[in-house]
Formats: C-alpha cells, sequence, structure tokens
C-alpha cells in the first residue's frame, strides 16, 4: 500500500509543480496560461531524448527546465500585446501546437509510436533503491525548491510589484515601472517549474507519447490550482493533492458502488471534475484555502 | 489538375470553415455582450446534434433534425445562464471562462454517463454530389451555406434593426451605462443566451449531418471556433464568419505544401500571425466592443 | 480484496524461496489463493472491448478453479481499469503490484499502455501479456518477461498485402489515422506490398477528429488506386466512405479495411449501396479448434454476446488458462519467474495438444509435456513471444457481412 501511495505521491508532486507554476502565472500576475501541457511536453521530450543521446540525468532534467523557459520567452512578450482572454487562447492553441509537431516529427520525437525505454530516475541518477522512493524524493526535493523560489519571489520587492501588477497596472505605470518586464520574468521563471516537472515525468513513466499531452491535463493544474486558492503557495499542494486523491480515489470507489460500471466511471470523474470548477467559481472563487486574491 | 486541385481544395476550406464559423458565431455573441470566451458552446453543439436524433420522431428531413438541435441548444444554454453566468456576471471574466469549461466538462459527462461513446448517424439518405465546374457539391454543402447565411444575416439583422437588438449592443459596448439608461440587462442577457443556443444547436447538427454524431464533436469543434472568433475580432459576427472561412481555407489550401497532418497548426499560424500584426484581430471596427 | 499483511508475507515467503522445501510447502499454503491482475480497457477508446477481455480472465479464472485451482491454489482475479491512458494505467498497475500484491499483470490493450505498463511489470519480475500491436513491444522485453496474443501491426499488414493481392489488386492506395496502430499498419502493407515487387499509388496520413477528409480522399483519389488499404477507426471510415460516395468519383474503388473500423456498425451507419464490396480483415480466433468452441459457449453464457463481437476477449482467456498451465507444470516452484520461464514449455510443439485447463492438467499430472492450443490462437510463441493468429477476409454483401474466407500468414 505504502509503495502505491507514494507512486500516487509522485505524480501529485509532479502536478503541484506546474500548479505553483500556474500560481505565480496567475495567481500573483492575472496571466491566463492554457499552454501549461505544452510546456510540460516540452520539458519531458527535451529530458527524455537528451538522456536517450547520452547525457547524464544531472544534465538533462535542467535542460528540460531550461527548454520550457526558452520556448515560454517568446509567449510571455506575445503576452504582452494581447487582451487575456485573446492571450488564454492562443495559449491553448500553442500547446496543442507543439503535440502536433511532436507526433509529426517522428525522426526526433518517435511520433506518434512514442518513446519507450526512457531511463527511470534511480537508474538514470545512479541511485540504488526503491525507483518510486527515488523518484518521490528527488520530486519531493523538487517541490520543496520550488516552494521556497515561490515564497522568495512572492516576498521580494520583484513579488510585491508582480502583486500590484495584478492589482492595478496602470499604477504601477505611472510608478515608472514597466510591467511588462516583470511579466515576462515571471512567466519564463515559472514555466522553469513546468519543464522540471515535465523531465521527472518523462523518467517516471519511462514512455513518452503525444496523447499523453492533451489539454485536459491542463485544466487538470487549473482545478488544482482553483481548488487549492490562486495566489496561494501552499494552496498549490494541496490542491494537486486533492485532485490526484480524487482521480485516482475513484478506482477504489468502484469497490463501493458496484452499481456504476468503469466506463460509467470515467464520465462520473469528469462530471465531477467539471462540477468542482462550476461550484468552486460560483460560490469559492477564492479556492478552498485561498486568501482574499482568487478569481473573483 | 492545378487549377482544379485548389478549386477543391478552396471549396473545402469554404465548407469546413462555414461549420466552424456557426459555431464561433455563438462564441462571438457571448464573448461580446457577457464578455468572455464561453468553453461550453461546443458541448451545447454536442447536445443540440444529440438532439437531433429526435428530429425523425417530429417528422422527416433535415430541417426537423436541424429544429430539434436548436431547441434543445437554446434550452440548455439559457438554463445555465440562469444557475451559472448570471451570478457570475459581476465577477471577472476569467471565473466565467472557468465555469464555462467546467460546465463543458459537466455536460460531456452527462451525455456519456447515459448514452455511451458510440457514434450515431441521422437516417438521411446519402445522395451522390453535382458536378459543377471542377467541384462536387453535395446537398449537405448547399444546406451548410444556407444555414450560415441565413444564420449570419440574422444575428445581423437582430442586433441592427430590433429594439433588442440595439439594446444588446449598448450592453456590449458599455454594461454600466446600459444599466444607468435603464436598459434591464436580464431581459438582454437572457435573449443573448437564446440565440447563442440556437446557433450552435445549429452547428452541432449541421456538423452531425456532415460527419458522425460523438460526445467529443462539440468539443473538437471548439478550438478552431475560437480561432475564428478572434481572428475576425470577439463580438463581430461577420467577422467570426469570416475568421472561420478564412482558416478553413488557410488549412486546406495549405496542404499541398505541408501535408495533411499539419493543417492544424497552419490554422494557429494564421491567427497568431494576425494578432502579432492586428492585436485585436481583423475586424476591430465593426465590434461590439471597442 | 484487503487482506491481512501477515498472510500476504506467508505468500510471498512460500514464492520467494521455499521452493527448497518441495512439494509440501505447496500444499502448506494450499489454501493462499494465487492472485491475477486484469488490467483491461474498461474505459476509454478500448471500452467496446475492455469489459469483455475482464469478463474472459475471470472466466478462465473459475474454470480453474471449478478444477480444483492450479496446484490446489485458487486463481483471485483483481480487476483495474487502464482507461486506455499511459498514465492512468501505470497507477493502476502500481496498486496492483503494491497493494493488491498480484503474481501476474494480463489483459492491456493500447500499444502505449503496454509500453508505459511494461517497465513497472518487469523491475518488479512480474511477467506481462497484452493484446498490443507495436513492434516496440518485442524489442524492449529484454527479460523475456512480456507475453503478446495478437498479431504485430506488421503481420496485420502482411495479411493486408496477402489479401490484396489475392484479390488481384494492381494498384492500391493507403490513408491511415495518425497514430501507431494506423500507421503500423498502413506501413505494414507497404513494406510487404513491396517486397513483392508491388507500388503504392498514393498514401495520406490524416488527422482525425476532423469535419471532413475530403482534400485526403481527394488525393487518394487523383492517384486512380484500384483498392485503398485503410488504417483506421469507425468515426473516420464513416465519414471518408461516405464522402467517397458521395462525390461519385472511382465508383468502383474496393475498400481494405480493419475489421475493428468495418463492422456492423460501419454498414448501419452508411447503408447497403455505400458498403458494398467492403473487405475487412480482422485477426480472429483459433476457430476451429475445440478451445474456442469452449470458449465461445462460456463467452455467450457469461455476457450474452457473441464470443465473435470481441476478438481480444479470446486472448485474455487464453492469457489464464496459459498461466494456470504454467503453474500447474511444476508445483513445487510458484514464483512469478519461475511461472513464466514455464510458459514455453505448456506452449510446446511436441507436446500433447490440449483445449481446456482440465484437459492440460489431466496431462500434466500424468507426466506428459503438453501443447496448449488457446481459443484466440495456437499460441506458439516466437522467440519474441509474439503469436501468429489466423486473419479472416469478409465482404460487405448487401448490407451483411460475409465471411469469405480464413488468411493465414507465413510464420
Amino acid at each position: 500500500m505504502l509503495s502505491y501511495l507514494l507512486a500516487v505521491a509522485v505524480v501529485a508532486l509532479i502536478y503541484s509543480l506546474m500548479t505553483l507554476a500556474l500560481n505565480l502565472q496567475f495567481g500573483f500576475t492575472g496571466l491566463i496560461n492554457f499552454g501549461v501541457v505544452g510546456f510540460f511536453a516540452i520539458g519531458a521530450y527535451t529530458s527524455a531524448l537528451l538522456s536517450q543521446a547520452g547525457l547524464p540525468l544531472e544534465l538533462t532534467l535542467p535542460c528540460a527546465a531550461l527548454a520550457a523557459g526558452l520556448a515560454a520567452w517568446p509567449v510571455a512578450l506575445l503576452s504582452l500585446r494581447l487582451r487575456i482572454e485573446y492571450f488564454a487562447i492562443v495559449m491553448l492553441g500553442y500547446a496543442e501546437t507543439i503535440r502536433l509537431v511532436i507526433s509529426q516529427e517522428e525522426w526526433l520525437t518517435g511520433g506518434v509510436r512514442g518513446l519507450p525505454g526512457i531511463a527511470s530516475l534511480s537508474v538514470g541518477l545512479g541511485i540504488p533503491g526503491d525507483p518510486t522512493l527515488v523518484a518521490f524524493a528527488l520530486a519531493l526535493a523538487c517541490v520543496v525548491g520550488a516552494v521556497l523560489v515561490s515564497r522568495r519571489l512572492v516576498h521580494s520587492p520583484f513579488g510585491r510589484m508582480i502583486q500590484a501588477i495584478r492589482d492595478d497596472e496602470d499604477a504601477v505605470r505611472a510608478l515608472g515601472k514597466s510591467p511588462g518586464r516583470f511579466k515576462v520574468a515571471v512567466f519564463v521563471v515559472s514555466c522553469l517549474f513546468v519543464g522540471l516537472s515535465g523531465g521527472l515525468y518523462a523518467h517516471y513513466i519511462t514512455y513518452l507519447a503525444p496523447d499523453q499531452f492533451g489539454a485536459l491535463l491542463t485544466f487538470y493544474i487549473w482545478v488544482a490550482m482553483i481548488l487549492g486558492g490562486a495566489g496561494s503557495v501552499g494552496g498549490a499542494l494541496v490542491g494537486s493533492a486533492i485532485l490526484l486523491g480524487f482521480i485516482e480515489g475513484s478506482r477504489f470507489l468502484h469497490d463501493l458502488l458496484p452499481g456504476v460500471s468503469a466506463v460509467e466511471m470515467s464520465s462520473v470523474r469528469l462530471g465531477v471534475i467539471g462540477l468542482s470548477m462550476m461550484l468552486l467559481m460560483r460560490f469559492r472563487p477564492q479556492g478552498l484555502l485561498g486568501g482574499k486574491a482568487g478569481c473573483g | 489538375m492545378g487549377f482544379s486541385l485548389f478549386a477543391n481544395l478552396a471549396f473545402n476550406g469554404l465548407i469546413t470553415g462555414l461549420v466552424v464559423s456557426l459555431l464561433a458565431l455563438s462564441i462571438t455573441l457571448v464573448f461580446g455582450i457577457a464578455r468572455f470566451p464561453n468553453a461550453a458552446a461546443g458541448d451545447v453543439a454536442t447536445v443540440g446534434a444529440f438532439a437531433g436524433l429526435l428530429g425523425p420522431l417530429a417528422g422527416g428531413g433535415t430541417l426537423w433534425i436541424i429544429l430539434c438541435g436548436m431547441a434543445a441548444g437554446a434550452l440548455l444554454s439559457v438554463a445555465f445562464y440562469f444557475l451559472l453566468f448570471r451570478p457570475l456576471a459581476g465577477k471577472s471574466a476569467v471565473s466565467s471562462l472557468i465555469a464555462s469549461i467546467g460546465m463543458a466538462f459537466f455536460v460531456r459527462a452527462a451525455l456519456t454517463f447515459f448514452l455511451g461513446h458510440d457514434q450515431r448517424v441521422y437516417p438521411l439518405p446519402i445522395v451522390r454530389a453535382m458536378p459543377v465546374g471542377p467541384l462536387r457539391v453535395q446537398p449537405t454543402d448547399i444546406e451548410i451555406v444556407v444555414a450560415a447565411v441565413l444564420a449570419l444575416a440574422a444575428v445581423f439583422s437582430i442586433l441592427h434593426l430590433t429594439p433588442i437588438g440595439k439594446r444588446m449592443r449598448a450592453v456590449a459596448d458599455n454594461a454600466e451605462l446600459a444599466r444607468v439608461s435603464g436598459i434591464r440587462a436580464n431581459r438582454v442577457l437572457v435573449a443573448m443566451w437564446l440565440i447563442a443556443g440556437l446557433l450552435a444547436g445549429l452547428s452541432g447538427t449541421l456538423l452531425g449531418v456532415k460527419t458522425v454524431v460523438s460526445p467529443e464533436m462539440g468539443w473538437d469543434l471548439l478550438m478552431p471556433a475560437f480561432a475564428a472568433t478572434i481572428l475576425g475580432t470577439i463580438g463581430n459576427p461577420v467577422g467570426a464568419v469570416l475568421g472561420g472561412v478564412l482558416i478553413g481555407l488557410a488549412q486546406e489550401l495549405s496542404t499541398p505544401f505541408v501535408g495533411f497532418t499539419y493543417k492544424l497548426g497552419v490554422g494557429f499560424l494564421v491567427l497568431l500571425v494576425t494578432l502579432l500584426i492586428r492585436p485585436q484581430g481583423l475586424f476591430a471596427k465593426n465590434s461590439l466592443v471597442r | 480484496m484487503e487482506r491481512p499483511v501477515l498472510s500476504m508475507r506467508q505468500v510471498l515467503l512460500a514464492a520467494a524461496g521455499v521452493a527448497a522445501l518441495g512439494i509440501a510447502s505447496g500444499q502448506a499454503f494450499a489454501a493462499e489463493p494465487f492472485l491475477v491482475g486484469a488490467l483491461n480497457p474498461v474505459s476509454g477508446a478500448g471500452s467496446p472491448y475492455g469489459s469483455g477481455m475482464q469478463k474472459a480472465i475471470a472466466m478462465a479464472a473459475d474454470e480453474i478453479n471449478a478444477d480444483g485451482g492450479a496446484c490446489g491454489r485458487q486463481i483471485q482475479v483483481v480487476s483495474e481499469d487502464t482507461q486506455t491512458s499511459p498514465d492512468a494505467a501505470v497507477l493502476a498497475v502500481k496498486k496492483l503490484i503494491d497493494v493488491n500484491k498480484v503474481q501476474v499483470v494480463m489483459g492491456t490493450w493500447s500499444s502505449g499502455v503496454t509500453l508505459a505498463v511494461m517497465p513497472i511489470t518487469t523491475a518488479a519480475g512480474l511477467p506481462e501479456m497484452n493484446t498490443s500491436g507495436a513492434p516496440a513491444i518485442s524489442t524492449e522485453d529484454k527479460a523475456d518477461l512480456v507475453w503478446r496474443f495478437q498479431a504485430t501491426n506488421g503481420r496485420f499488414g502482411q495479411a493486408f498485402a496477402k489479401i490484396a493481392k489475392e484479390r488481384g489488386f494492381k494498384r492500391p492506395a493507403t490513408m491511415a489515422y495518425n497514430n501507431a496502430s494506423g500507421l503500423g499498419n498502413t506501413e505494414g502493407f507497404a513494406k510487404a506490398w513491396k517486397e513483392d515487387g508491388g507500388k503504392v499509388v498514393a498514401s495520406v496520413v490524416y488527422e482525425p477528429k476532423q469535419a471532413s477528409y475530403r482534400s485526403e480522399l481527394q488525393q487518394i483519389l487523383a492517384a486512380n488506386p484500384d483498392v485503398v488499404v485503410m488504417g483506421s477507426y469507425l468515426p473516420d471510415t464513416t465519414i471518408i466512405l461516405r464522402e467517397w460516395y458521395q462525390s461519385g468519383q472511382n465508383p468502383d474503388l474496393k475498400w481494405i479495411i480493419p475489421g475493428w473500423a468495418a463492422n456492423e456498425k460501419l454498414v448501419e451507419a452508411l447503408g447497403p449501396d455505400v458498403t458494398q464490396g467492403v473487405i475487412a480483415v480482422d485477426s480472429i480466433s483459433n476457430e476451429n479448434a475445440p478451445s474456442y468452441a469452449h470458449f465461445a459457449e462460456a463467452y455467450k453464457k457469461a455476457t450474452g454476446q457473441p464470443a465473435g463481437s470481441n476478438v481480444y476477449a479470446a486472448m485474455t482467456y487464453d492469457m489464464m488458462v496459459l498461466w494456470g498451465l504454467a503453474m500447474q507444470a511444476d508445483c513445487s516452484k510458484l514464483t512469478p519467474e519461475a511461472i513464466n520461464g514455464r510458459i514455453r514449455g505448456v506452449d510446446s510443439a511436441s507436446g500433447d495438444k490440449v483445449f481446456t485447463f482440465a484437459e492440460g492438467k489431466k496431462a500434466l499430472e500424468a507426466g506428459k509435456a503438453i501443447n496448449y492450443q488457446g481459443a484466440s490462437s495456437q499460441l506458439a510463441f516466437d522467440q519474441y513471444g509474439d503469436v501468429t493468429p489466423d486473419f479472416s477476409l469478409s465482404v460487405v454483401e448487401k448490407g451483411e457481412i460475409v465471411r469469405k474466407s480464413v488468411v493465414t500468414i507465413g510464420k
């Protein structure tokens, strides 16, 4: 049981890295990133491909983060020119295009057939022991690191600046500061987290295919962030844990609800996610433990 | 071969573009007046397409299928306005957007829970196309063109010729000012969601006539419809239709050069380049929103 | 399903090393059920098959149990849903291994799921049995712990090529849904066809979920093929065939389509005129074997469905039976690895042919070597742990799908 819980926890941690990033982007600057899964895919494939080319994981994981950050940079510049709703839709298209490129460029990515046999974290890093435990420790370390970085960002003068941007962009501009530079910086830094989480994912699942990078994952991360409360660093972790707890918990549910078939259960899963998005927005936009920020 | 090939590609692009346009028309109305991108539009279209399966019970032919679909779309749309979007009206656009994604998931989940994942088809005869020059025109193509033209004309005349349309434009322009001048936003919004639902139902049934009815069909149509909406500038009905057609044309005409699998990426590229040059979209001038 | 930890330890202990104690230990723990993980695509893209596959595993387990179990051990099946998604499958298989402590995992369907599950089962030293088509499964299986009960994509392609040749087609074109299976089938066809000296006049790969495939179709029709070989699924096939018929172009064109797309639902959607002459190819069960008759009857009883409606169910049934026989072959060593090592032994070409678990058990107890003839195929695993099933060729005639012949490809 413990090992399985660890396995679920690894995925929850990988998700919470993304949730933290989204939290920085949306919760602190108001940027709507509906392309999370695109940066996740870039991180995953970068690390997987580099490791298959013979690089050690100590190098490929930072490269995964960097690649996602690089891909985020032009996008961040674009965000300055567009209305936020436009940006949201463009990001959806961006992520979808990345998935398309991955499925077409077979010479590089293995295309729709996928990329099997990726080194696992324990093998790739040469750490002996239970692979799940190794993955858990590593993911936990990354999340702790990301939390520390997030907290520093939020409480630094820089952080106060980005919160000011969210609250009143014009006032910031009136003070002679350029909100644009801050937004770009936040977007790129947080996409580093997403890239890193992609790298961890690649070496945890050890098999990658374009199907794994559909838009649904982006919405999962949004749900996790909203659950925990936009703008709350701790909330990002709690939100991911609740989300994964629910998705995996539904596995055990069919022992309790024998009348519901597994096919129906997949509908129930999607329905509950949808319902919780509606109810949260309607009744508790600040999230379950969010502060005053929220989506309201 | 050259001319005939491109003429055919252009025609295919026009027809697929118009199917997308109808959903974009629904989205652009909501975007222009209620001020958020309604991600549930696609799944309202799906419900419309499924309701269209009841058409043969009411009477034969495509018309009854479409009418059933439009009615279901309108009902669902108005119901969710009262349950969900009206209470969210005072909050940010992002709240409504996320709630609409939730609604999309919920509606699809309900459909698959009760009806399963199997594809369905309308019981319509399959007929051969008429040759028109190098083109082969199917009855479905004509229906789609007619529906799109009528829908656009109807939306345009409602907005510009009727009192409720005038109030809609006033609300779109400045909700606060409209309220102060005594316009009852509630009635305007009910009318707007009703029309948006009718349009979504129409697009869903036409897509069902052209392809097959399945629970994912509307969600899959959403992305191109969003792209068409912002390409043509939100709140601009003519822009939405032209945006859909433009993306359709660009996608199909690009296939001799980039291959078939990349054509969806071409649609995105067109959108991106346009927004880089004109961040408001192509037709910002005639938009409801300024 | 939850079991006391102590007895779990006992099972593992027994499995891990007490083998030295010989048959006595097997009897000492005779009361302990042997745990099998059924990991099937109950929801998602594989949902038309998943429930039947799960049912078939349970059916085989019941048969084994009714015969007194394998080595006196009752088989207990724990089922999980892969949701036809690698992510969900990874967590599901971890649950099966860590929470339920299963000793073998069987019944994964899509290649992506199998490729994601394999490293985990292999690391745990457990065998994995699947019905996936991707060639990579064979090459990634370095520990010989993975068994494939379905034809590879390449073999599907060979069957397509053989049928196209037999039917006298000269100018084939291909259309493939852009995923591993779609490409695998059409590329497998093209390879086999070209090796035979033929030429493919046009080939198109398309993205799914489109409102129209007319442009794709147009490119195919422009090359004037006499047959189109498809690697496709039901919704896209429905739309493509309808658009072809409506266009009125190449009205004599024939279609070779995999059985999962060219089925009753396709005929129902398009009617007899459009589907007239469509050639459906599917891997088929070992239809003339007594094991199949036995399975088909039980399956019909358990699910109300004909066995022919779910070719994968027979495969998962065979997985369980074969595993039971491999257990029975040497009751002194019941570790997953030891049982895995005996799979080829109960599928041995020189052994006595047996068709059910009960027959096999009897023969084994009499000290004979056996060759289980499966309900899905003769099995006869090759060096990669792959099988070579037969294929059926059916043609749609006036709205009926009529079986024309059984196609056997070179072993």
